[in-house]
């Protein structure tokens, strides 16, 4: 930004020396600022710039709407009941007030990350400067930053040229909040529109977070070897002070690694994290430990081990401060966004800060300042640790039987649990001495601690669970392949072969929160499935971990069965949420690396590329999150469907497509102008599973496109009747609407499949050049 | 379809890996010395349809963990089954093989290495039998233009050797063929649009003597997949008339390529990197990239993560050659490609060649004339175009040659070819009373400078959104 081009024309020009005319001039051989590509139609589009894609989407994937609550109660005529054909005071309609909150979540989420984004850059750019080189993975790396690229039409080069990018972003999300206001929207096909708009916004804001922080600090850029780092409660060495990291935002915990480097500490502390701030923080030293996602908080803090809790931003039990101080642990709080009522230390001296923790008379501080967390956050540990003697508030077994015997058997906590486990029963076993109820359900429970809250015997119901678990809890010891960031152009060249061919299925990214379920297990299960069966497998955030968090029957993780590498087969962990941006940004630069299209301010052109060609599905089975509602919601704008868990269904609606309406799937062959049936595919772009099995089925039924090759095809129909057959029993019902022409049929399916077809009057139809956009067709040169 | 065989038999299985400790029974391997699978085109009468014939112990017959030799013959007869499709239809056993459950089948011809699972034997796979049914099957499913099929498996090793060195020499004479078919030999070439899923107008011409730029699809398998499937996406071209011997165009070609493309494309020279390249579309394995400074070609190959002689890496390159379009001196190629007689036939062959990666040019020395790869740099030789050139003078590399005869047309006082950094339609301007006017004029700079009068700030004008 800033700089001239150098590819200029003068119209005339007079000078002493000469006059010119029509005078072009080129210059090649300067490079800084050489990106010929020209400018496409949508540079930071503004909130309807991209109406008309957004509505040809939802005329397709039709809402349908899942009232949480069938109230509003967002102003003070309410609250008003929407139910039925009821309006509201201001006249909204159940079905716009549903959107209307979606696109609530959706701006928090967005808001979150580039508030993210922006502390992260500030402080970058303070510590590394404004012309720190943005560099994502060297030379395998040619397109730095698709999707700033694709809408902001901006290609980055230093990390200075991020902050207009954000300034956008900011920009927007005002906007954007201001649309849920009452009495401004009424449409709900319109808020609908403004969700994709902050989904896309927000995935700005989380590739920016990335790259910065990929290029000045270090970590693996788009390395498929990036090193396996320890994961889980077992893995931590308890006779070492330990220090704990929760959140997102990494600079306080990088300074934390740079004090023990610097002091020649590392051997002697442990840095050991949960969340985000965890999977970035062993980017950037592979020695760190991640403890496992954001259900572990109560239960690790618990166990008594920390010796000192670091929280920045995000995803932070709000009674972190509680919990800390029943283990006699104080608490930094670092992010302006997150200060617990603590008192402002951040221009205290160091000494009075650490005396007054580890005399006690301070339980926690905000302290604003990384460098200095960094160091007192060592110090406390260190000083803490003799003292504190892992001073836990977990029960002893005897003591957890004396609760149990307290228990009424009222089955509040049941009620109170969001994933219904049986925890009054387990509770009556346990009263007897067994208590092999409680550690069964220690693989199912998120650790919320709402049964806790629930009981009117105020029996600590959750660390029960933790302490009858123990065996289980010294056993986690998994690993995790670090997150290596970007994934590389070559990478995705040498995948176009393999896809075309039919040996890679798909991609699927499991990515997002814990708020699983049946526990982690079943992310892992997933992994490692359609790993075995060579689709490229992504992941990210929370779901990153619970990837790492079992074992096959060999006794190897994913990460260690299965390559880093985005290849048929490869477990790919990109990162943090925030990286979550590299695995749409592979999607958008797979329409620059085959077809070479122009990625430049040119939104609608590649999302229409990437819906109606490049098979990918994102899996968010624990989404929890406004975050993980804005992350979903920027995938849907690229035409990318979204599979989520049970719990997903609170997200207040579902993107469902019609396979039965043949109207509702036409595409244009931008081979020949007409508008042929592109096939129920993919059929939809949000949907809720009820099971595991369900989302398995479902996953591989998502990656096909209506430009599938045949081989393509026949290997993700061979997939899918695979799966339905294991997991849900016979052909699926709707195999028929899949098939296009006989080489479509998975070979060693034929027979039956070929029965399937008769009985529903199959015929055989054309595999199209596809495209929602007439715009796209080619203008036939040859006769 | 295999409701007798008693394990699975499907896609899915692909892939699967049998360890030791799970195996049981190993056929071929490293253990074996002689072991092979082949198959032969054979006279329709001498075969008799669907018979598998097991000669030697069974599998339930051999000892657990441990290892026998094998013999895999398939012979096939039909109308359209010509002995060219031989090795194409034998690559379709590793892949029928290990569609069951259980059957881990690795490598091809002599290398063979097949583990059957424990667990698959207990479910009843106790016979080579199923095996050879599972192919019968498969063959005839997929390939209709098989009229007849038998299978055979030999465990025997007395069997297997004097079959075994038939073998041997039945591979190399197909290979030898297959190096020795020119693109004159043959009517048709083959075109796949497989990757026009991805983009839409590259359309790859497959020849005897150029493999599809991804390197999986030789001239072998175009023409048995277009006898399978004529409507398929891989088809055949009928050349039609040679236009230009030397850059390789055809008629045939030329219209094919014209259909395909929707016109994006009129022309293909099929042996040359200038003017009518073959086009790409983004999963070709290197690029041969023309360096102005020397006028000669550097090659690089996509899993070399330097920069390349000319300062700019693979993924740099390769964002400017691919897409279906056809760019003047970037060139998408396969590996296979290089291997040919042909290779940049029309712009000099390997004389042309000035760069390449050191390991890329050890991998290729046996097709490289002696004559030049000595003269070849590498990244251990040389790392600018400066030192490039004077390697290549110190070399002798036939592409000094070249540069005599364009000293004529003007060089900068460094031996650099001149650039034009200006070009005018007319630049007019006055003189002693005279008008001068330059058409065309193409104006040259030793260097450029550019210095801003005004550093920008950064942030720009773009910081509110723009309305459509």
């Amino acid at each position: 930004m800033g700089r001239k081009s150098v590819n200029f024309s003068i119209k005339e020009i007079n000078t002493d020396l000469a006059r010119f005319r029509d005078l072009n001039i080129t210059i090649g051989a300067i490079t800084r600022e050489q990106w010929d590509e020209p400018m496409g139609p949508t540079p930071f589009p503004s909130l309807t710039t991209l109406r008309p894609w957004d509505q040809r989407l939802l005329k397709r994937y039709k809402p349908f709407y899942l009232p949480f609550c069938d109230l509003c109660c967002m102003c003070t005529y309410g609250k008003c009941d929407l139910t039925g054909s009821k309006k509201g005071a201001c006249g909204i309609s159940m079905s716009a007030q549903q959107s209307r909150t979606v696109l609530l979540s959706a701006c928090i989420g967005a808001a979150t990350h580039i508030s993210h984004s922006r502390d992260l850059l500030t402080h970058l750019i303070a510590a590394s400067g404004r012309d720190c080189p943005i560099n994502v993975g060297g030379t395998g790396v040619e397109v730095e930053a698709p999707i700033t690229r694709l809408v902001c039409g901006i290609k980055p080069i230093t990390l200075g040229d991020l902050e207009p990018v954000l300034d956008y972003c900011e920009n927007q999300v005002t906007q954007l909040l201001a649309v849920t206001h009452t009495g401004q929207e009424g449409n709900n096909l319109d808020f609908e529109s403004k969700v994709f708009h902050a989904g896309m916004i927000d995935h700005v804001g989380m590739e920016v977070a990335d790259i910065a922080q990929v290029s000045a600090l270090g970590f693996p850029k788009a390395d498929a070897e990036a090193p396996l780092v320890d994961l889980g409660l077992g893995t931590v060495d308890t006779k070492k002070p330990v220090i704990l990291v929760i959140g997102h935002n990494v600079p306080p915990a990088t300074e934390i690694i740079d004090y023990l480097k610097e002091n020649d500490l590392f051997p002697e502390v442990e840095v050991t994290g949960i969340c985000c701030t965890a999977l970035d923080i062993t980017r950037y030293s592979p020695k760190a430990k991640i403890v496992g996602p954001i259900s572990w908080q109560l239960r690790y803090i618990r166990s008594g081990v920390p010796d000192v809790i670091v929280i920045d931003e995000q995803c932070i039990r709000t009674d972190t401060l509680f919990e800390a101080a029943r283990i006699n642990t104080p608490l930094i709080a670092t992010s302006e966004k997150n200060c617990l009522g603590l008192p402002d230390l951040t221009h205290e001296p160091v000494e009075s800060i650490i005396s007054g923790f580890v005399t006690g008379t301070v339980p926690g501080a905000l302290i604003l300042d990384p460098e200095k967390v960094g160091e007192v956050a060592v110090r406390v540990a260190i000083a803490m640790a003799p003292q504190r003697k892992k001073h836990s508030a977990l029960p002893t077994k005897h003591q957890l039987t004396e609760w149990a015997k307290k228990c009424t058997q009222c089955m509040l906590c049941r009620r109170a649990c969001p994933n219904d486990l049986p925890v009054a029963q387990a509770i009556r076993l346990a009263a007897s001495g067994n208590l092999s109820g409680l550690d069964e359900l220690y693989d199912d429970c998120l650790g919320c601690g709402r049964c806790e809250s629930a009981c009117k015997q105020k029996i600590p119901v959750h660390s029960l669970i933790v302490t009858a678990a123990d065996k289980k809890t010294r056993e986690e010891t998994f690993c995790l392949r670090s997150g290596r960031g970007a994934i590389q152009d070559t990478e995705i060249r040498k995948v176009g072969g393999p896809i075309v061919l039919g040996e890679i299925p798909g991609i699927v990214a499991f990515v997002g929160c814990a708020n699983y379920p049946k526990g982690s297990r079943e992310v892992a299960e997933m992994c490692m499935e359609f790993a075995r069966r060579r689709y490229i497998v992504c992941t990210s955030g929370c779901s990153a971990m619970s990837a790492g968090m079992y074992r096959d029957e060999e006794g190897k993780t994913a990460y260690e069965r299965y390559s880093g590498a985005f290849e048929a087969g490869g477990i790919v962990n990109v990162g943090s949420c925030v990286a979550n941006a590299h695995i749409a940004g592979a999607a958008i630069k797979i329409a620059s690396v085959f077809a070479k299209r122009p990625l430049r301010g040119n939104y609608e052109e590649i999302a229409d590329y990437v819906y109606n060609r490049v098979g990918a599905v994102g899996v968010a089975w624990g989404a929890m999150s406004q975050k993980a509602a804005a992350i979903a919601a920027g995938f849907w704008r690229l035409g990318i469907p979204v599979v989520v868990g049970p719990h997903g269904t609170k997200y207040r609606r579902m993107l469902l497509g019609r396979a039965d309406k043949e109207a509702d799937w036409l595409v244009y062959d931008a081979r020949t102008g007409e508008q042929v049936n592109g096939g129920p595919v993919p059929e939809h772009l949000f949907f809720a599973a009820e099971t595991k099995e369900e989302a398995m089925v479902m996953i591989a039924k998502l990656t096909m496109r209506p430009n599938d090759t045949s081989k393509g095809r026949a290997n993700k129909l061979a997939n899918y009747i695979d799966l339905h057959k294991r997991l849900i029993g016979g052909i699926p019902p709707d195999v028929y609407r899949l098939v296009r022409t006989p080489a479509d049929i998975p070979l060693t399916m034929k027979d039956e499949i070929q029965v399937h077809l008769a009985e529903h009057d199959w015929k055989e139809a054309t595999i199209p050049d596809p495209t929602l956009l007439s715009r796209m067709v080619h203008s036939r040169k040859v006769a | 379809m295999f409701e007798k065989i008693p394990v699975e038999v499907g896609l899915t299985h692909e892939g699967e890996r049998v360890r030791k400790n799970d195996m049981q029974v190993e056929l071929g391997g490293p253990n074996e010395k002689e072991k092979f699978e082949i198959v032969r085109v054979s006279p329709a009468d001498q075969i008799e349809d669907g018979r598998i014939s097991i000669i030697g112990p069974d599998l339930g017959e051999m000892g657990e963990g441990k290892h026998y030799p094998v013999a895999i013959i398939v012979e096939v007869s039909g109308a359209k089954v010509e002995p060219d499709l031989e090795g194409v239809l034998e690559r379709r056993i590793h892949e029928y093989s290990n569609y069951i459950e259980g059957f881990m089948h690795l490598n091809q011809r002599y290398d063979i290495w097949i583990r059957l699972s424990k667990k698959s034997y207990k479910k009843g796979f106790t016979s080579l039998r199923f095996a050879g049914e599972v192919m019968l099957e498969l063959y005839k499913s997929e390939l209709p233009i098989i009229e007849k099929i038998q299978i055979t498996f030999i465990t025997d090793p007395e069997t297997i050797s004097p079959l075994y060195a038939k073998a041997l020499t039945t591979y190399e004479a197909r290979d030898a063929r297959a190096r020795g078919l020119s693109d004159d030999d043959v009517d048709s070439f083959y075109g796949c649009a497989l990757c026009q899923s991805f983009a839409p107008t590259h359309v790859c011409v497959i020849t005897p003597q150029r493999y599809a730029n991804c390197g999986a699809i030789s001239w072998f398998d175009g023409r048995a997949a277009a006898g399978i499937d004529p409507k398929g996406p891989i088809y055949a071209i009928d050349k039609g008339t040679c236009i230009d011997k030397v850059k390789g165009e055809y008629t045939g070609v030329n219209e094919s390529a014209k259909q395909r493309s929707m016109g994006e494309v009129n022309r293909v020279y099929l042996y040359s990197a200038f003017e009518y390249p073959h086009t790409s579309c983004g999963c070709f394995e290197g690029i041969a990239f023309y360096i102005p400074e020397v006028d000669g070609f550097g090659i690089v190959l996509r899993g070399f993560r330097d920069v390349t002689v000319n300062g700019l890496p693979f993924s740099t390159m390769a964002d400017s050659t691919a897409g279906g379009r056809q760019v003047d001196g970037f060139h998408g190629i396969s590996i296979e490609y290089m291997r040919s007689m042909k290779f940049l036939g029309a712009d000099g062959g390997y004389n042309r060649v000035v760069w390449m990666p050191h390991e890329t040019r050890e991998r290729l020395k046996q097709f490289i004339p002696e004559s030049v790869f000595g003269a070849i740099a590498t990244e251990q030789d040389v790392r600018t175009i400066p030192e490039l050139k004077t390697f290549l003078e110190s070399h002798n590399h036939p592409v000094t040659s070249r540069w005599d005869a364009e000293e004529e047309t003007g060089r900068a006082e460094d031996g650099s070819p001149r650039i034009p950094v200006f070009s005018g339609g007319d630049i007019p301007f006055t003189s002693g009373g005279f008008r001068i006017i330059l058409k065309n004029a193409r104006i040259t700079a030793d260097k450029v400078i550019i210095q801003p009068i005004k550093p920008g700030s950064p942030g720009g004008e773009h910081h509110g959104a723009k309305k459509p």
